[in-house]
């Protein structure tokens, strides 16, 4: 189970709405690399994971999605209130809005809603946390993306942090790679799948 | 609750309580890979003991930070102060 902490990890406070900003940022809520699709695949990816260390990193991890998730709502929200209808129409938010207004609605920049399909869970250790190592490096392209495109402090801030954090899950993902090669024969990496085949035992 | 009097106060201890919990978010992922790390394990029983000091002083002056820490007997503090996401949230 999880319990809500009623409050930001880091803090939010954009005094200047802009949608064109958001529509840029939005893909980190619901676009390929983005907060959505990072937890649910690292949250889905535990169940079958042999190694309760891992496991471990997949949870703390996963969970710490869903406050960077919660974060980059946040800057959609405060970036899009109190916008005038001219605002709106002259701005490449228009389409969104014809359909979510401004309610906050998980789309890539394209426009294309959250797509699962880029959540990939494979079932096999070695397969799984080189999709994490590059998951977390795709978010960090992303990131940089929108930093090069927004100018306001008050949205870079935030957006610099979970930039940073997307370097450090990496970070993590390399060690709990290295530990599931620990655990695995040192003389064939792929003689099993662990999270498959019974005779590998659970660590 | 919140008011224009300790305004100032509850922002800084829940800036606080964030900058400790990014410290023990570091520690939990690190510990993940590295359980038996001695050093690691005395920094997070520290962090984690500073925590409940500061979560203790925030909910009493401020307003429940999880539906665990209402202090109020006769009042839903709960749904009282700005959510996270609103501009002028702590």
């Amino acid at each position: 189970m999880w319990i809500y902490e009623r409050k930001l990890q880091y803090p939010v406070k954009i005094k200047t709405p802009n949608a064109r900003t958001a529509q840029i940022i939005i893909s980190q809520l619901g676009g390929p690399d983005g907060e959505l699709n990072a937890s649910m695949r690292y949250l889905n990816q535990r169940y079958s994971m042999p190694y309760r260390d891992i496991t471990g990193i997949l949870t703390d991890v996963g969970t710490e999605e869903l406050a960077h998730l919660e974060m980059v709502a946040s800057i959609l929200h405060q970036l899009t209130r109190n916008l005038s209808e001219q605002e709106i129409a002259c701005s490449p938010f228009a389409t969104y809005f014809v359909d979510h207004t401004t309610g906050i609605y998980p789309v890539a920049a394209s426009g294309m809603p959250t797509t699962t399909s880029s959540i990939a869970v494979k079932g096999d250790v070695l397969t799984d946390l080189n999709e994490d190592l590059a998951a977390e490096q795709k978010a960090r392209t992303t990131y940089d993306n929108i930093l090069r495109l927004v100018d306001d402090p008050d949205v870079r801030d935030p957006i610099k942090y979970l930039r940073a954090r997307e370097v450090v899950h990496y970070q993590r993902f390399g060690d709990a790679l290295r530990l599931a090669q620990d655990h695995l024969d040192s003389k064939n990496f792929y003689a099993t799948n662990p999270e498959f085949d019974r005779s590998a035992s659970r660590k | 609750m919140t008011n224009g009097n300790n305004h100032a106060r509850c922002a800084q201890l829940l800036q606080q309580i964030r900058e400790i919990d990014f410290c023990i978010v570091e520690t939990v992922l690190y510990l993940d890979a590295y359980p038996d790390h001695q050093q690691a394990l005395e920094y997070y029983h520290r962090l984690v003991e500073e925590r409940g000091k500061a979560m203790e002083q925030y909910e009493m002056a401020c307003g429940p930070l999880t539906i665990y820490g209402n202090q109020s007997q006769n009042s839903w503090d709960w749904v009282k102060t700005p959510w996270p996401w609103e501009a002028d949230a702590d």
